[in-house]
């Protein structure tokens, strides 16, 4: 990497031979404005917004394609380029419906944002606008509408080169241009809906998002997907204390600038369906309404009696909890065995861009942290079925129906002496326990995640559980209280500091400098070396 | 003069091998094949001075010694046949009766950067030229002009004939080799230039029919022969296709430097009918008009025409007299580009049309005096300003027009109707 000086706005910045000047300006915080550049696609220089002066060159050059060259003089805010990037700007509006009020992107919308900084001034456009297709659907999950598209093709490039399926190109010709799928293609890939992330306008809108909220409304909270356990890092984006939607942050040691249809919109089943608000305790005909210290007090007894103990783990547990769930099950029970839910599926070739074979985001966190036996999850499903443990625990998974075969493992349950089911909903599984708990989802609870390739990430609560749920954490520490441990745990980095101590992979990890962007465990880094 | 490019033109059957052959055809070629090393080519290019005819007007020689010698990939030479600018037919009349002429160009061409794949794209309209070229590679290939070991050397090189769908942007090199890839004819982003990642990301040259159609006679007579022609920078002949208010009409060859006014005036006949000029553009539609005043001392090379504030471009000799309204002539060229603007960047996309529709209302008395200084500003926010040069094409004759008559915009705009008298 040969160092390059060049001064941009009269500052002198050093940057390295091969970075364009749009990158080498970021790197030090100028932000040349910008529509058809993306980090992640080629280069297609066609929106002309990044144009800039550079020192002895008589016309001006877009930032995204003029590499940096020694002693280069860069301009961003001359009077030339600030007339020219007002022109852009003229120039892309003049056929734009500025339909701001019924738009899904306003508040986010690169139009709107660059017009407020760099045009601001009455239309000069007194003619008819070009017309074009209105709200066409795309895909299961993006609606197009051709008239507040620029055509910076980033939507074709996306399709192009990341997932390299090719549903969108542009068709017809100057300023009928226009962006279409190919004949027979539908945009259906499963990561299309990122062209709406990169979509710089409201040309192309999330069909489950729209007209939910308005963005500016929203409050965003850095997480985790829970959707696999490639631990893509997310916003999650609320309104009235619900999950409205999901948006990828960027982390380029995991999912880069992306994330997949399927965790997008995973927060609809997740964090859905009519709570449990209160625990309950089974009597004769059935569940019924109890306190919290009765039904903890009948789970402590209840586990303390029966053995073996069977102790399953949701895959969406954080590895606070999973430390907690750990030292819980081994102080109780004489006799138990302990899994993380854990199940594979087949994946496509474009699934594989991001996507795990599991359903269970921190199953390698768990397991770093205690729950894990020989086998797996799949061999301790099995002995279920087989009739080998008389109780099992039970926290955050419906093993009724996601479980195959179904029927062996209700009837297997139905047998269980003692059954705990520790879950947000009145699940198939919950139904048939004999202590229900109601406890809070991954929307809800702070803590961290250690994704599949080892590295600790932070989940933070987004929305506040309903009234009489406890959290997962919350709930184990009671319980260890009753069996007589006092860890004086109060928060999630009060329990990381504790298993940063114990668990020798995460041995001098500090739950402050995980940040928004993770860190790699010990083992990780081991790990990887050992390939 | 001697001609260079015409001089096969009405000699019977031209098109064809035989007739081509007899008047000393691919003699030159075997004379490089045999003597010259492709440095050797480069350098004699160099020397005569030629300059590319599609508009630009860049050294030949040079252009192709721009190709890397080391770059492993393949090179490819295409030769540019998608004549497509307003007033200009001159390619299409050496591609339709002297298609050997370019072929061996063409040829020639190739061995120079040492390219064994060449690409002749024609227009798609030019369905008559494009099978008598098709026709002359066949030709070519059957008398050993063309394939395997040519002349017994070591050289292969193979010729496609490839036609366009018909799109003014890929006369545009690198739209052109966008086109020829089987992609969207979309210029593309410079850097990198098509001398090193061309056509399918390898190093190619473009050239244009007229240019190639040069380089037999440059080889045959020598360099020095061919840049004892025309003026100190601008060397040897060029070819001019004149249409418009004039009494000969039709594709000439002129020694570049020739005057413009005698040309026009002697050559052509001048305006018929007793009329008076009015306005003339010089090379093609995408240049800026001259009122009659600014040709009186224009010679016909690059420099000249540049002074008096226009350009050469590809020699298409547009003549208006004084029935012409430049308003309907300003809106004329601007609805074309606003039709062939490929719509890649966004000046260019939006701005073509923008400026067509004032045009338009301009010509059919709705406009307003401040429309003339709007077109002005949107024309200037355009120039310079996109990827390829048809935003400039389109920005500098709309400027041109309103500066050079704009007390007919105004008439048109006080009078809310058009007031010239039609021939």
């Amino acid at each position: 990497m040969d160092p390059v000086k060049i001064t941009i706005d009269g500052k002198e910045v050093s940057t390295t031979k091969g970075k364009t000047v749009i990158q080498a300006a970021a790197e030090v915080g100028v932000a040349i404005p910008h529509y058809c550049y993306h980090p992640k696609l080629s280069i297609a220089g066609n929106c002309r917004m990044c144009l800039v002066e550079i020192e002895k060159m008589p016309k001006l050059q877009i930032a995204c394609n003029t590499q940096v060259a020694e002693g280069m003089g860069v301009l961003t805010q001359s009077a030339k380029v600030l007339a020219a990037r007002q022109a852009v700007l003229e120039f892309l509006l003049i056929n734009h419906p500025v339909d701001c009020p019924i738009c899904d992107q306003a508040g986010e919308c690169w139009l709107q944002d660059y017009y407020m900084q760099h045009d601001r001034r009455e239309s000069r456009f007194d003619l008819g606008k070009v017309h074009d297709r209105k709200r066409t659907i795309f895909g299961p999950n993006i609606v197009f509408d051709g008239e507040r598209c620029i055509k910076c093709t980033r939507c074709v490039r996306f399709c192009q080169e990341i997932t390299q399926t090719d549903e969108l190109t542009v068709i017809n010709r100057s300023d009928h241009s226009t962006i279409d799928l190919f004949p027979g293609a539908v945009l259906d890939n499963p990561l299309s809906a990122n062209v709406v992330d990169i979509c710089p306008v409201g040309a192309l809108t999330d069909r489950d998002f729209r007209f939910k909220v308005r963005v500016w409304y929203l409050q965003k909270t850095p997480s985790i997907c829970p959707g696999c356990s490639t631990g893509c890092n997310i916003s999650v984006e609320t309104y009235q204390n619900r999950i409205a939607r999901f948006k990828p942050r960027v982390n380029e040691a995991v999912n880069s600038h992306w994330i997949c249809d399927e965790g997008r919109y995973s927060f609809h089943d997740l964090a859905g369906g009519e709570r449990l608000t209160t625990p309950m305790i089974r009597q004769e005909g059935g569940l019924v309404a109890t306190t919290w210290d009765k039904a903890l007090q009948a789970v402590f007894s209840g586990l303390k009696a029966a053995k073996p103990l069977a102790g399953i783990l949701s895959g969406r547990n954080t590895n606070e909890e999973a430390f907690l769930f750990a030292k819980l099950v081994k102080m109780i029970a004489a006799e138990s065995a302990l899994e993380v839910f854990y199940q594979e599926r087949e994946l496509t070739a474009v699934q594989k861009i991001l996507m795990s074979p599991d359903r269970s985001p921190n199953f390698r966190g768990a397991r770093d942290m205690g729950v894990g036996s020989d086998g797996g999850f799949d061999a301790l499903l099995g002995k279920i079925v087989a009739g080998r443990f008389a109780a099992a625990y039970v926290v955050g998974e419906e093993l009724v129906t996601d479980a195959a075969p179904p029927d062996n493992v209700r009837a297997a349950l139905e047998k269980l002496a003692f059954l705990v089911v520790q879950d947000t909903r009145l699940t198939e599984t919950a139904k048939l326990a004999h202590v229900v708990l109601p406890a809070t989802h991954f929307g809800e609870k702070e803590g961290t995640y250690t994704n599949r390739q080892g590295r600790v990430q932070k989940l933070n609560a987004a929305v506040i559980a309903p009234g009489g749920a406890l959290q997962d954490s919350d709930i184990f520490i009671r319980l260890l209280d009753l069996a007589g441990a006092r860890n004086g745990f109060w928060t999630p980095a009060d329990i990381f500091a504790a298993l940063a101590r114990e668990i020798p992979a995460y041995g001098g990890l500090d739950y402050d400098s995980i940040g928004d962007q993770g860190i790699e465990r010990v083992a990780a880094v081991a790990e990887r070396h050992d390939r | 003069m001697e001609k260079v490019l015409l001089r096969n033109i009405g000699v019977p059957d031209a098109h064809t091998l035989a007739s081509y052959r007899s008047r000393g055809g691919y003699g030159p070629w075997r004379t490089v094949v045999e003597s010259m090393r492709p440095e050797q080519l480069i350098e004699e290019v160099k020397a005569s001075g030629l300059r590319g005819r599609g508009g630009a007007g860049f050294p030949t020689g040079m252009k192709w010694s721009f190709v890397p010698k080391d770059n492993p990939k393949p090179k490819y030479l295409v030769c540019n046949a998608d004549e497509s600018e307003p007033g200009t037919f001159k390619d299409r009349l050496l591609i339709e009766q002297d298609p050997h002429a370019i072929l061996e160009g063409t040829l020639m061409a190739a061995y120079a950067i040492q390219s064994h794949t060449a690409f002749i794209y024609v227009r798609g309209e030019l369905s008559f030229g494009a099978s008598r070229l098709e026709r002359a590679v066949e030709e070519a290939s059957e008398a050993g002009y063309i394939g395997k070991k040519i002349f017994a050397s070591d050289y292969d090189l193979d010729v496609i004939v490839h036609r366009g769908a018909g799109a003014y942007i890929c006369g545009e090199e690198t739209a052109l080799l966008s086109s020829l890839e089987g992609g969207r004819g979309w210029p593309k982003v410079k850097p990198p230039f098509p001398a090193t990642h061309g056509l399918f990301g390898c190093p190619t040259v473009v050239n244009n029919v007229e240019t190639l159609a040069a380089l037999p006679w440059i080889i045959e007579h020598g360099a020095a022969a061919y840049a004892a022609m025309g003026t100190d920078k601008s060397k040897g002949t060029k070819l001019f296709s004149v249409s418009g208010h004039i009494a000969l009409p039709g594709v000439y060859e002129l020694e570049m430097g020739y005057p413009f006014k005698k040309f026009l005036d002697e050559d052509c006949g001048g305006v018929p009918n007793g009329k008076k000029l009015k306005g003339v553009i010089p090379g093609g539609g995408s240049m800026p008009v001259l009122r009659p005043e600014e040709i009186e001392k224009v010679n016909l090379d690059y420099e000249s025409v540049q002074a008096a504030g226009s350009l050469l471009g590809s020699g298409g000799v547009i003549v208006m007299d004084e029935t012409t309204c430049m308003v309907r002539a300003a809106w004329n060229i601007a609805r074309f580009y606003a039709h062939e603007s490929c719509g890649q960047c966004s000046p260019c996309r939006e701005g073509c049309h923008w400026m067509e529709k004032i045009f338009h209302r301009l010509e059919h008395g709705e406009g307003e005096s401040s429309d003339l200084d709007l077109i002005l500003n949107i024309s200037g926010n355009i120039m310079g300003n996109t990827i390829c040069p048809f935003g400039d094409a389109a920005a500098m004759p709309a400027a041109a027009f309103i500066k050079k008559y704009r007390d007919e915009f105004e008439a048109h705009v006080a009078e809310k109707r058009c007031t010239i008298k039609m021939g």
